[in-house]
């Protein structure tokens, strides 16, 4: 199999190249990542990347393959058109090869408190939710953070330092639908900005290509309906 | 708990955007269906359409719907690519008198029409 690979290591003092790579592989059942490992292993120790769980439950391997943000960790090689072009998820800073810069992303994160907020005194036992409540938070909770969204939409590459990006909108509005969170107002608030929010145009890249099949244009839109709700 | 709001702005021009698009497909709708009711085509009849003061304040609003749609999408693509404040605030300027001079002009060839 034929792959061709992000390579870029700051020490050496060189510009990012792609570098060839034939692997003797059966492609059947295997993934991106197996034959990362199998790059890394075989032909060249110094190729680089994350990877932790091999599952699709860290996100720590989200890269970009023949154009599309994946986990290489649960993509099929079988069906990919060669060379397989593999580079690090778009417009974060590389580290190495295919080890991206998260501490943007995270710090969007980070901005909309992702955690509840609820100044009652804590009850005994937990704090309880109907099962109806439980249930918006649903296609919310599921979120990784491997970055595939956030890294393939164009408002964010236009608008990185500003713009929240899919998944800390999302992350936002999981706290904003939790029944037991008091802090709905003051998320709306931070949240009601011509760059943190309505950078979002829907054309729902994120949503095409998040692994574990969520939403984030339909979050943000639900986002947008509580700020009209709350104007009007 | 330091709490640093957003700027507050957005969300009225995103649902003026929507109104807007709402406007501009209800009224092209309308007017389709009294072109159609207007029978034959020509010269004549074209004007006749735009004579009554519905028609007028209609199109004028039509016209106003789709410059401020415009200028929003606009403003947008400027947020996006045009991040030299100096060159933003020119563009939105320019736009502005643009758009404001399009409507001025509108307002004139509708009221032209006896």
């Amino acid at each position: 199999m034929k792959f061709r690979i992000y390579r870029y290591d700051p020490e050496l003092g060189s510009a990012p190249r792609m570098q060839d790579y034939e692997l003797d592989f059966d492609a059947k059942g295997k993934k991106v990542l197996d034959a990362l490992i199998a790059i890394k292993d075989t032909l060249d120790e110094s190729l680089s990347f994350r990877r932790s769980c091999r599952e699709g439950v860290c996100g720590s391997d989200g890269v970009n393959v023949n154009g599309s943000n994946v986990l290489a960790c649960i993509t099929d090689l079988e069906g990919l058109k060669e060379p397989i072009t593999i580079r690090p998820l778009p417009r974060l800073g590389v580290i190495r090869d295919l080890i991206v810069d998260m501490a943007q992303f995270y710090q969007h994160y980070k901005a909309v408190k992702p955690y509840l907020i609820n100044l009652d005194p804590e009850p005994e036992n937990e704090r309880l939710q109907s099962p109806e409540d439980r249930a918006e938070l649903d296609g919310l909770w599921e979120c990784i953070l491997c970055g595939c969204c956030t890294t393939s939409c164009p408002s964010f590459w236009w608008n990185p330092d500003k713009f929240l990006g899919p998944a800390a909108l999302l992350q936002g509005y999981r706290f904003i639908a939790d029944s037991r969170d008091q802090a709905t107002d003051e998320r709306l608030d931070f949240l009601e900005d011509p760059y943190r929010l309505f950078r979002c145009h829907g054309i729902m890249n994120c949503v095409e290509v998040c692994p574990k099949g969520l939403n984030p244009t339909e979050a943000i839109g639900k986002i947008k309906s509580l700020l009209v709700k709350r104007a009007l | 708990m330091r709490h640093v709001g957003g700027a507050h702005r957005g969300l009225d021009m995103w649902l003026l955007q929507r109104a807007s698009a709402l406007y501009m497909a209800g009224f092209l709708v309308a007017f389709l269906v009294l072109l159609l009711a207007a029978g034959p085509m020509g010269y004549e009849t074209w004007r006749g359409l735009f004579a009554p003061m519905y028609m007028k304040v209609g199109g004028l609003l039509f016209v106003t719907a789709l410059l401020v749609h415009a200028w929003i999408g606009l403003r947008e693509i400027f947020i996006d690519y045009v991040h030299c404040l100096v060159l933003r605030l020119g563009l939105y300027l320019a736009f502005g008198i643009l758009y404001l001079g399009c409507l001025a002009w509108s307002v004139d060839i509708l009221w032209s029409v006896k």
